[in-house]
């Protein structure tokens, strides 16, 4: 869940049309046409990634006069559904998968679950991958393909490239060679698988439009 | 009691309110102090930073630490970049970083002729933050305008490692060589736990998204340290490695200059000095049994610091961070997706935000970093309604605010704090040189038990600590 409260605004004066913004953007809602940036007001999640990254600093980002909520409605799914999709992926249906939206490997489950079909769906969707930008796009990776999903990354776009390698899949070789310099790979799938197990709170989120 | 040390003075940014609105330093009110890092542990080495020398004594030291460095593979007609990360510049006010760089440019220039040197400095989430420095200290003249900040969303590379693709930034690798060029402050050690922290910037500073979310999400708290050196060791990488050169840095300051073309050699000597010196002082933050902590820092919540050591190691202070057999720290990343819907940790034997901290006075922190969970674990009172403002407008931090409130002074702040914790102890997270600021009975307690911990951490924990990462006293 995410309150977007931020709308990014592009000064055509200032813009070259160098289409920085459009590779970057975690949801594909800013676009170049005519050698300008534009941005669809409904599809931009306020990440700030565009403004961050333009080399002319042509972007700004404005209050929004009516914040939007993004949020998947995990009780819209059967939560067993759910539950077998994370613990596929090797995730605690419950564990953060993004930190600065606080959104939930079962948010994400449930947003593939209704159809999301790429990262860039996903954030749209729930706003993960629209705080910092960086640190989630592998669990949305993951739980794609746990879901059979073979997403391509957006053509020309820096978007992201592929999901990378997990602990349980390091080569016994690398473990063995790097035993002594405290690197702690059985270890840590021990503790990973132990959290992957572990029975959901379940207690619900309060609703966003209660705060 | 001494008087408090000058802290370092706010800073213009994008990331923080505007320094005008900062009016009152915490360690400017009544009843503060500080102690001296040489006081508390007085085999701490000599520093060359700060010092009567000034940046010149890095400038002497990093000519110095090169001369045994081999440059011949560098031809007059190659390009070299000469890689930094944006930490550097917050330690010690930036300078003797700053001048590190330049002079590694110097060096590299007269003794091999090449004329192509780039610096590129890669950053954490905050994209525009080394462009702010490089503006800062001049480096683009310095570096002929061929300096450029680096960002984890800039376009990427494929690097093929021992444990598959992983990806860098291309700006990065554009050149023939490439410099690295760092420093041995300890930083983050609840996440790389002081394991391989040379080679940490390969999968971080120098990373793209995918390699760094690597790290935090898909091999573990400990294990995750293996995707820098994976990165480091590819062939890709190898290939264009020259040498690297770093500030090395004990919580009093900067204790010299270390060059190698053996990026591990030089690992395992910063390992030392980070288990040893920051080891102590992290244990002796561990005794601290309750306290206010004051954040007033030009930086991010998590990255304040306070005798070389990051808000976010105090708040895992009650845990071990350089013991590896303990497999959570009380904050990291891991730590804080393991917590579910109720607010409990999915594992009973998680361990809790350090129970120490009864309140966090935010005088002055930057925006730019996930931050909630500090002020949802700990209660927070925020100075001034700007930045209250600047919270709310950060992507990363929308609900930083919910769980905190604001006082319109810093005095209110601490009056407030003191009234609801009842305690006088308090720590300030402001990065004074060479000491800490803290209120007397803090002072007093930080002296009682700093001989006890310096026994323990050189009798029982540092052999210890060592011998989990494989490097020998
Ligand atoms: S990044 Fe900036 S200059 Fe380039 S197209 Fe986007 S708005 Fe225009
Ligand atoms: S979602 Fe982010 S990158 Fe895309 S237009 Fe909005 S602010 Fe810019």
């Amino acid at each position: 869940m995410k309150v977007v409260n931020l709308l990014a605004a592009v000064d055509a004066e200032k813009c070259r049309g160098c289409k920085t913004c459009e590779k970057v953007c975690p949801v594909l809602a800013i676009k170049v046409e005519n050698r300008k940036a534009v941005v669809d007001a409904e599809r931009c999640r306020g990440c700030a990634a565009c403004e961050q990254r333009c080399p002319d600093y042509a972007i700004t980002m404005v209050k929004r006069e009516q914040p939007i909520v993004v949020k998947v409605d995990v009780d819209a799914v059967d939560y067993g559904q759910i539950e077998e999709l994370c613990r596929r992926a090797r995730l605690n249906p419950e564990q953060i998968i993004c930190y600065c939206t606080a959104t939930r490997a079962e948010e994400v489950a449930a947003a593939i679950l209704q159809g999301a079909r790429s990262p860039e769906e996903v954030s749209f969707l729930t706003g993960a991958r629209t705080g910092c930008k960086v640190e989630c796009i592998q669990p949305i990776l993951r739980l794609l393909e746990a879901a059979g999903i073979k997403p391509e990354p957006p053509k020309d776009g820096w978007q992201w490239y592929g999901r990378t390698v997990t602990v349980w899949e390091i080569p016994e070789e690398v473990k063995r060679k790097y035993a002594t310099r405290g690197f702690y790979f059985d270890e840590d799938i021990k503790l990973l698988d132990r959290v992957v197990s572990a029975p959901v709170q379940g207690r619900r989120e309060p609703d966003a439009s209660s705060h | 009691m001494r008087p408090p040390i000058k802290p370092i003075p706010p800073r213009q940014s994008q990331y923080g309110i505007d320094p005008a609105l900062v009016k009152t330093r915490v360690c400017e009110l009544p009843g503060m102090t500080s102690v001296l890092l040489k006081e508390l542990f007085p085999d701490l080495p000599e520093v060359i930073y700060p010092g009567e020398g000034g940046v010149a004594a890095v400038r002497k030291a990093t000519e110095e630490a090169l001369q045994k460095i081999d440059m011949s593979k560098i031809k007059p007609e190659h390009s070299v970049n000469i890689l930094a990360s944006h930490h550097g510049f917050t330690l010690l006010g930036g300078e003797p970083y700053a001048e590190m760089l330049k002079t590694i440019k110097d060096v590299i220039e007269t003794r091999t002729g090449c004329k192509d040197i780039r610096l590129r400095a890669g950053v954490g989430l905050r994209f525009r933050e080394t462009e702010e420095y490089i503006k800062r200290y001049g480096l683009d003249q310095y570096f002929n305008g061929k300096a450029i900040g680096v960002a984890p969303i800039d376009q990427g590379i494929p690097i093929e490692t021992e444990i598959g693709t992983l990806y860098g930034i291309r700006k990065i690798y554009d050149a023939d060589w490439i410099v690295h060029a760092h420093n041995s402050d300890v930083r983050e050690v609840h996440f790389h736990r002081q394991v391989d922290r040379a080679v940490k910037p390969f999968g971080m500073s120098y990373a793209r998204i995918e390699t760094r979310s690597t790290y935090h999400q898909n091999l573990g708290p400990r294990a995750a340290n293996f995707t820098a050196r994976a990165i480091f060791d590819s062939p890709f990488v190898q290939k264009k490695f020259a040498f690297a050169s770093f500030l090395t840095v004990a919580p009093n300051g900067i204790i010299g200059v270390d060059a190698d073309s053996d990026l591990y050699a030089l690992n395992d000597r910063v390992t030392q000095i980070g288990c040893l010196y920051y080891g102590k002082m992290m244990t002796l933050f561990g005794e601290i049994d309750e306290c206010i902590a004051a954040l007033d820092f030009p930086c991010p919540v998590v990255y304040v610091f306070s005798a070389g050591v990051i808000y976010a190691n105090f708040a895992g202070a009650n845990t071990d961070l350089y013991d590896l057999d303990l497999p959570l720290p009380a904050y990291t990343w891991y730590t804080e997706a393991f917590y579910g819907k109720a607010g409990r940790p999915l594992l009973a034997d998680i361990p809790p935000v350090n129970p120490a901290i009864k309140m966090c006075v935010h005088n002055y922190a930057w925006t730019g970093y996930p931050s909630a969970f500090f002020s949802e674990h700990i209660p927070t009172v925020v100075v001034g309604q700007e930045q209250a403002d600047l919270f709310n407008r950060d992507p990363q931090n929308l609900t930083y605010m919910k769980h905190a409130v604001v006082a319109e002074t810093t005095e209110a702040a601490m009056e407030f704090a003191y009234k609801v914790t009842g305690t006088r102890k308090v720590i300030i997270f402001d990065g004074a040189m060479g000491g800490i600021n803290v209120s007397e009975p803090m002072a007093e307690l930080l002296l009682k038990k700093a001989p006890a911990v310096s026994e323990r951490v050189e009798n029982e924990l540092l052999p210890k600590w060592l011998r989990q990462r494989g490097v020998d006293r």
